[in-house]
């Protein structure tokens, strides 16, 4: 039996998450107005408006889904204990010289990865090479991992926990 | 008309009075034109700008009792006598330009986006003192305006003496919002991280890079004339300014497209093989193309220093645009460390980058203002052919783009080298050394030969 896949989300993501399943939820209801298609669509031929209401409610249906999964399988991102905040883990912010710049950025789940905005997904290269790493450590990301084209050399300065 | 060029652009999202607006802004442009035309001249390193029997000695020394003689804004011209006088662009050209003010002060009356009204009447006022700074600052605040507009002195390329003189361009532009919106995130996204710099080396830190897609409507002068596909203003020679206000720049999307299927796609299919063109979609590499211009000038604000002009002169040019290229690979190789974007689209990328940089090299005999870019271009591909990271098999080229990603980063530390400490006399040795085009000639020209120059 194959393992679920853990969804790692902030308080915040996760109340954003309920709120757009609720809304989504919402919008199904008003689609089919707690029942089927309206009669009147159905025909023997395919009509427009038919196709239209299912493709809709098809999408809805499976963005539901998507987010029932998602608020099954969500682990909250917590502060670790003051113990382990001087190794890297979800929800930390990292400092690194990365060949020659300085970079910081906030390490999430994949969900909530926003690179723009310097939210970086722990699954990302540079976050899967960075979990479980302290201060001083250098690591080396390779992209791809057999005859890398970018090879870079990252080493943390700097490891915090905000409120999250 | 010479140095214009229109470009079939969509109006329907502007307004009747915008539209009123927008034709009375190119009219103004197309006045420009003619200003270009007396500046311009290819015979000379100075073009118009000095009296041709003057050397670079002789205006140096006048500049020392009349530094308005090396002034941005002015002509140099000889008296009756024989001296060495300037003559400000806003009186040489008073007729012109009073016709050209009046139309951006009508062009004003009718707007209801209040920054570009302030501009467009700061920026009337401006073209007949020869003083931007306030317009250029203004100009800076219209980024989110549905209208673009610029027009004045701004590009050095043409001085080739100095590269002091500001020559004339205009352009007219409605903005695309959702490319403008993607482009932030790359903006974004290159931005975050900070660079470290060369001892001794006197940084300038930037304030900050706008950035900003336009349907282009209208060229005018030097910009008509070079057919960039983005300009960086204000120009690097407004470095105080820069520093505290940062930059604007403007991608223009005609010129893309043009530049793209005239060229870019062309040559990636004239210069490499079946396999990888089966592997690289026409979609994917336009896409990495527009992306390598939002690149470069984005890093364009990544590497100013305080001196660089000073110290390299009219070498300046050919550093500034390569390095800045090769930046823009590097910051997507970052990009990539953060999932931001896949391997494949920095792949496309390193590809666009040698097709970028051939097109230079294949103009510039018809296109000699691309001189700076071409040789930039001429240096990247014989350190690529140096490295081993293109090699030529049965007639095309086979890209090794883990070591072609590895010869640029070589290459961006030693440029790093020249634009932020390196004296003229090692940067112009630089350039004879690494800048030749008989690579170029001998291994891509032939293949290039069938696209047909314009």
């Amino acid at each position: 039996m194959s393992k679920e896949k853990k969804f790692y989300l902030t308080t915040e993501g996760l109340k954003r998450i309920k709120k757009e399943y609720e809304i989504f939820k919402k919008l199904r209801l008003a689609k089919t107005n707690g029942g089927e298609a309206p009669k009147i669509w159905e025909s023997e031929d395919l009509n427009p408006e038919y196709l239209s209401f299912q493709e809709d409610l098809s999408f809805l249906e499976t963005k539901i889904a998507d987010l029932e999964n998602i608020l099954k399988n969500a682990k909250l991102i917590s502060r670790p204990s003051k113990r382990k905040q001087n190794v890297v883990d979800l929800g930390a912010t990292v400092t690194a010289e990365i060949d020659g710049e300085t970079d910081e950025f906030t390490i999430v789940g994949t969900l909530e990865a926003d690179p723009s905005n310097n939210k970086i997904s722990n699954e990302s290269p540079i976050g899967q090479c960075l979990m479980g790493k302290k201060v001083g450590e250098t690591v080396v990301v390779k992209i791809p991992p057999k005859n890398p084209i970018v090879n870079h050399s990252c080493k943390i300065t700097k490891i915090k926990y905000n409120r999250i | 008309m010479r140095y214009v060029k229109e470009f079939e652009v969509n109006m329907r999202e502007l307004s009747q009075k915008e539209k009123v607006l927008f034709k009375k802004l190119v009219s103004a442009t197309k006045l420009v034109a003619p200003l270009y035309s007396k500046q311009k001249n290819n015979k000379y390193p100075g073009a118009d700008f000095y009296p041709h029997d003057a050397n670079k000695e002789e205006i140096k020394e006048a500049a020392k009792n009349n530094p308005a003689i090396l002034d941005p804004y002015t002509f140099v011209e000889r008296d009756k006598s024989g001296k060495l006088i300037a003559v400000p662009y806003h009186l040489k050209f008073k007729k012109e330009l009073k016709k050209i003010s009046q139309l951006l002060k009508e062009a004003a009356s009718l707007s209801s986006d209040k920054k570009l009204k302030v501009y467009l009447l700061s920026r009337a006022e401006a073209l007949t003192t020869d003083n931007y700074d306030k317009s250029n600052i203004l100009w800076l605040k219209t980024e989110n305006s549905k209208i673009g507009c610029i027009i004045g002195p701004f590009d050095r390329y043409i001085d080739k003496l100095f590269f002091k003189k500001r020559a004339y361009m205009a352009w007219i532009g409605i903005l695309d919002e959702k490319r403008t919106k993607e482009a932030k995130e790359i903006e974004a996204l290159v931005l975050s991280s900070k660079r470290k710099y060369l001892p001794g080396a006197k940084k300038a830190e930037i304030a900050g890079v706008k950035v900003r897609l336009e349907n282009t409507a209208i060229f005018s002068g030097l910009i008509a004339d070079f057919m960039f596909v983005g300009n960086n203003l204000p120009s690097s020679g407004d470095l105080s300014l820069i520093k505290k206000y940062g930059t604007l720049f403007t991608v223009f999307n005609p010129v893309l497209k043009f530049r793209f299927e005239k060229w870019i796609f062309p040559i990636f299919r004239a210069i490499f093989g079946k396999n990888i063109q089966k592997k690289y979609s026409k979609k994917e590499l336009y896409r990495a193309f527009v992306r390598s211009v939002i690149l470069h000038e984005i890093c364009h604000s990544l590497m100013r220093y305080e001196d660089s002009v000073t110290r390299l002169q009219e070498y300046f040019p050919f550093f500034d645009e390569l390095y800045t290229d090769i930046l823009g690979v590097k910051s997507y190789g970052f990009i990539l460390l953060k999932d931001a974007i896949t391997q494949k689209e920095l792949e496309t990328l390193l590809l666009v980058f040698v097709c970028r940089n051939l097109h230079w090299l294949h103009s510039v005999s018809t296109h000699p203002h691309l001189i700076h870019y071409a040789t930039g271009g001429a240096i990247s591909l014989n350190f690529l052919l140096e490295g081993g990271a293109l090699k030529k098999e049965n007639g095309i080229f086979r890209p090794n783009l883990q070591k072609l990603f590895i010869c640029l980063d070589q290459l961006s530390h030693i440029l790093d080298y020249y634009v932020a400490l390196g004296n003229y006399n090692e940067s112009k040795e630089f350039i004879k050394k690494y800048g030749q085009f008989n690579s170029f000639k001998k291994y891509f020209a032939p293949k290039l030969r069938e696209i047909k120059k314009t």
